[in-house]
């Protein structure tokens, strides 16, 4: 699985967490949490409802500052959001510009770094290749299923020539067949473009079927209370991979430490 | 057979919806005013047969061109600055609190006040009448922006920094898109209050325009023409807030099918 090779052919640049805390005003969320990501790993960060997932989503993306510690790409620390990082968020909904086709959402990013258009456009276009919506390019959000718009959100990360992917919770509100469908692709599209992947989770099922390493978040304030390394092999499928004895005992110990 | 006569039938009943009490109430006119003595209520066939008159052969196509001139300029005006200013108010807290007191003074102010004053130092041409429609029109605009602008959702502005887009592309693409619902919403009530001030513009120190053909006539005692010329505005007024209704439905079409889509309400 995440052997030394992946690490070699991954384009991706090691993301680090280390000591990292997040407070609101006296609130705190999250406590002294340190993580790695290796280049070309996927990681799942789960834990229940509430716990600060989200928060901690924001702040590996350069979104929030962390109120202590830090989180580095590459060795540097980054206190905004970074062109190495592509975010793909939980409201798919709200995060398409509404007012723009599939293919101008896909491209803005690149607009943005001063991409000429027939340019951003053939790589937009190759990216939704890569999702399977090449043929939904000229759309409005509004015409597309959930499925399909979180699809597009996925190309834009893509797009965006991020070597790191994180996804805050992206299949949730998908149906059970979609959200399948989609934990597939993004296996896939790890697979072929040696990214990193970061999910953030409630889902313990999807997090054991998805990451080399399951990163489990609980307490108030949250920190890692066990870092589950998941030694399925590189080509999961849903049926096999979930029958497999070893996907039960992962799960189960994942879900013992959430229910604790 | 009967499909295309019930669509047919069902058309007609549409437009009988829409137009019976325009009708009724022009045939009432037509037919209450038409063996009027009264000075002040001249007939309606009198109206009309004065308006055809002065359309054609008058000077009221004159007068449309230099009224509409005044009018587009001032809403360019308007538009140009409400939205530019709106855009920036809305966006940066800082510039708000800076200019909210100022804001709220300066709009009480009712525009008809400001006329005379106007016209004493900016003299009796175009400019005094562009500069009272452009300083009126301009609230609703800036303030309806300002409104779009602060009701943009938290997820887009995540999504714009996360993808660093820069702040030229972001106030062009991301922000102005994002309140142009708004914005329309504050031109359509800019419109209507142009309409408004091009004609009382031009009762004062104008030579030429509907609101001085009006005024003139009235002072003249020429009931039809005056008559004429408010008809005229009336039928200018609706002419002018129908197109721009056709123009925000092709503009907002993302909008309203997007809302339509997920079932969202959209005033």
């Amino acid at each position: 699985m995440n052997g030394p090779h992946m690490i070699t052919l991954s384009k991706a640049k090691r993301l680090e967490v280390s000591g990292l805390g997040k407070s609101y005003g006296t609130l705190s969320i999250l406590s002294n949490l340190t993580l790695t990501v290796e280049p070309g790993a996927f990681i799942c960060i789960v834990g229940p409802s509430g716990v600060g997932k989200t928060t901690l989503l924001r702040c590996l993306s350069g979104l929030a500052a962390p109120s202590e510690g830090s989180v580095s790409v590459g060795g540097i620390v980054i206190t905004e959001p970074q062109a190495e990082i592509g975010l793909v968020f939980q409201d798919y909904r709200g995060s398409l510009m509404p007012w723009m086709r599939t293919l101008e959402n896909v491209a803005f990013p690149l607009e943005g770094r001063g991409v000429p258009k027939a340019e951003r456009n053939r790589i937009a276009l190759a990216c939704l290749a890569d999702v399977g919506l090449e043929n939904a390019a000229e759309s409005y959000p509004w015409q597309l299923s959930g499925g399909m718009q979180q699809r597009v959100a996925i190309a834009r990360a893509l797009a965006y020539d991020a070597h790191i992917l994180l996804m805050d919770e992206p299949f949730g509100s998908l149906d059970a067949q979609t959200r399948l469908g989609l934990e597939d692709l993004v296996l896939a599209l790890r697979k072929r473009l040696k990214i990193s992947v970061i999910v953030v989770t409630h889902d313990i099922d999807e997090a054991v079927y998805l990451a080399d390493r399951v990163v489990v978040l609980a307490g108030k304030p949250a920190t890692v209370v066990d870092c589950v390394d998941i030694d399925l092999g590189y080509d999961r499928d849903q049926i096999r991979t979930k029958s497999d004895p070893r996907f039960v005992e992962y799960r189960n110990r994942v879900l013992g430490q959430i229910m604790a | 057979m009967t499909k295309t006569r019930r669509a047919l039938s069902r058309r007609l009943l549409d437009i009988a919806a829409l137009w019976w009490l325009p009708v009724c109430l022009f045939l009432l006119w037509l037919v209450g005013s038409s063996g009027s003595t009264n000075f002040y209520f001249p007939p309606l066939s009198r109206i009309l047969s004065v308006l055809w008159r002065d359309l054609t052969t008058g000077s009221l196509p004159g007068d449309m061109a230099t009224s509409l001139g005044n009018m587009g300029a001032g809403l360019f005006f308007a538009v140009l600055l409400g939205v530019f200013c709106g855009l920036l108010i809305g966006e940066y807290a800082t510039v708000r609190r800076a200019l909210t007191p100022t804001l709220n003074f300066l709009r009480s102010v009712p525009p008809a006040a400001i006329v005379p004053i106007v016209i004493i130092a900016l003299g009796i041409g175009s400019a005094p009448k562009i500069f009272i429609i452009a300083l009126t029109c301009f609230w609703p605009v800036c303030l309806n922006t300002i409104d779009g602008v602060r009701g943009i959702s938290p997820q887009l502005v995540d999504t714009a920094r996360a993808f660093r887009i820069p702040r030229l592309l972001y106030f062009r693409r991301v922000l102005l898109m994002a309140a142009l619902p708004q914005i329309l919403a504050g031109v359509r009530i800019a419109i209507a209050v142009a309409l408004v001030l091009m004609v009382i513009s031009e009762f004062f120190g104008a030579s030429a325009g509907l609101g001085f053909y009006i005024n003139e006539n009235k002072q003249r005692f020429a009931m039809a023409e005056t008559w004429a010329g408010t008809l005229l505005v009336g039928l200018l007024g609706y002419l002018l807030s129908t197109l721009f209704l056709r123009i925000e439905r092709w503009l907002l079409a993302w909008y309203f099918q997007d809302a339509d889509a997920s079932g969202r309400a959209t005033g």
